[in-house]
C-alpha cells in the first residue's frame, strides 16, 4: 500500500475522519515520546508532555498550513510546552528509570552493556545542561533538523540557535573528558 | 579555505567524514574537543530508542474536538468512491462483451455476444445490397448522361459545320462576284476600246487612193 501524505492525512482528519487522525498520531508519536524521554528526565513527565502535545495538535490542527513541513510544525508545538513544563517544574529529576528500562534488557551482553553504559553517561550530561541549550542539542542531534528550522520553531535566530548549541557543547565537554578518562583507566 | 566553524558545520551536515573533519580541526584543541562532544552525542543520537509508547485516548480527543463535523461533511466522502466504482463499472462494460442499451425508455444490461455478430452480420448484407444498388443506379444515370452529351456534341459538330460550309459557300460566290467585276471592268477598259479601232472603217481612205 501507498503512504498517505501528512497534508492528506491532515485533510481527511479535519473532515472527520478518525483513522486518518490516528494514523497521523501513529506515525509521530513514537518520535514525541523519545522526545519528551530524552527532555524531562523521566516516563511520567514524559507520559504528560505527550499528552498535552498531542491535545495541543488536535486542538490546532486546523491551523496548520503547510508553510513548513508538518514535523517541524510540531515539534514547533512540542517545543513550547516542553519548555514551558521545565520551567514550571523543579529541578530535573534523575533520568535512571530510562536507562534501568534499557539494561534489563541487555545486561547479558557486554558490549549492549557498553553501548547502555555510554548512552546513559551522555543522557546524564545532557541533562545537567540548561533547558534552551538541551532543546537545541535534541533538535539538531536527536530530530534532524537544521539550525535554520530550529530557530524557526523556537522563535529565534540562527545565530541564537548555534550559540546556544555551541555552549552546550562546551559545557559538555569538561564532563565527557572525564567520563573518557575514566573508561580509558578501566581499561 | 574554510574555518573551523564552517568545518565542524560541513560534519554536521554530514558533506565531510569524521576522520576529514578531526584531522582539520586537530590543531585547534577548542573546535576539536567540541567535535569529540558531539560525536558522542551524535553516536548516542543514532542508537535506537525503543520505549513502549504509554497509551493516551487520541480518540476521545479526536471526538470532542473534530468528530461532530463528520455526520454533516461525511456525505462528501462518498463522492470520492461513487466516481472510482462509476469510472471502475464504465471500464468493465467497455472491455467486455456487456452492452448497456437503450430500448423502449429503459437501460438495458445485455451479455449476448453471438446476437451482436448475427446482428452486425444482417447489417453487413444490408448495407452490401444497398451499395450494390446505388452503383447501379450511378452507372445507369451516368450512361444516359454519356449518350446526351453525344448526341448534344454531334449537334454542336454538324451545326458548326454547316455554319462553317455557308460562309465559304458566300465567300466564294463573293470572289467570283469580284472576280467577274473585275472581268467586266478590264473588258470595258481595254477589249472594247481596242474591238472599237478594229471595226472602225476609216472614210478618207478613198480619196487618198484617188491620188
Amino acid at each position: 500500500m501507498f503512504k498517505r501524505s501528512d497534508d492528506s492525512l491532515i485533510r481527511q482528519a479535519l473532515d472527520g475522519n478518525e483513522r486518518a487522525w490516528q494514523q497521523l498520531v501513529g506515525r509521530y508519536q513514537s518520535m514525541l515520546y523519545c522526545y519528551s524521554l530524552r527532555l524531562m528526565g523521566n516516563a511520567d513527565d514524559a507520559r504528560d508532555l505527550l499528552q498535552d502535545v498531542l491535545l495541543v495538535l488536535c486542538r490546532n490542527l486546523a491551523q496548520y498550513r503547510g508553510d513548513s513541513s508538518f514535523k517541524t510544525w510540531l515539534f514547533g508545538i512540542a517545543n513550547y510546552r516542553a519548555v514551558d513544563m521545565l520551567r514550571k517544574r523543579k529541578p530535573m529529576q534523575d533520568l535512571a528509570d530510562v536507562s534501568d528500562q534499557l539494561c534489563d534488557d541487555s545486561q547479558n551482553q557486554e558490549q549492549q552493556l557498553d553501548t547502555v553504559q555510554r548512552q546513559q553517561d551522555v543522557r546524564q550530561q545532557l541533562k545537567l545542561l540548561p533547558p534552551e541549550q538541551r532543546l537545541v542539542v535534541e533538535l539538531r542531534f536527536y530530530q534532524q533538523f537544521t539550525f535554520d528550522e530550529i530557530a524557526m520553531q523556537l522563535a529565534i535566530s540562527s545565530n541564537t540557535a548555534k550559540s546556544r548549541f555551541y555552549a552546550a557543547l562546551d559545557k559538555l565537554r569538561p564532563q565527557l573528558e572525564v567520563h573518557d578518562v575514566e573508561q580509558s583507566a578501566n581499561f | 579555505m574554510l574555518n573551523n566553524q564552517q568545518i565542524f558545520e560541513a560534519w554536521l551536515e554530514g558533506s565531510i567524514s569524521d576522520e576529514q573533519c578531526a584531522r582539520q580541526l586537530t590543531p585547534d584543541s577548542d573546535w576539536y574537543q567540541r567535535f569529540v562532544s558531539a560525536q558522542m552525542i551524535r553516536r548516542d543520537a543514532s542508537a535506537p530508542l525503543f520505549e513502549p509508547v504509554p497509551d493516551i485516548d487520541t480518540s476521545s480527543m479526536f471526538r470532542q474536538q473534530w468528530g461532530h463535523q463528520r455526520p454533516s461533511r461525511g456525505w462528501q466522502n462518498w463522492w470520492p468512491q461513487l466516481s472510482v466504482g462509476m469510472s471502475a463499472l464504465a471500464l468493465i462494460i467497455s472491455i467486455s462483451p456487456l452492452q448497456l442499451q437503450l430500448q423502449s425508455g429503459a437501460l438495458a444490461l445485455s451479455w449476448s455476444q453471438q446476437q451482436d455478430e448475427q446482428q452486425l452480420s444482417t447489417m453487413l448484407a444490408s448495407f452490401q445490397l444497398e451499395q450494390q444498388k446505388y452503383l447501379q443506379q450511378q452507372l445507369a444515370i451516368s450512361q444516359q448522361q454519356q449518350s446526351s452529351q453525344l448526341i448534344m456534341l454531334k449537334d454542336y459538330l454538324s451545326e458548326n459545320e454547316q455554319k462553317a460550309r455557308r460562309s465559304d459557300m458566300v465567300e466564294l460566290v463573293e470572289y467570283l462576284n469580284q472576280q467577274r467585276q473585275a472581268d467586266w471592268q478590264y473588258w470595258q477598259d481595254n477589249v472594247q476600246p481596242s474591238q472599237a479601232r478594229l471595226n472602225y472603217i476609216p472614210t478618207a481612205q478613198p480619196s487618198r487612193d484617188s491620188h
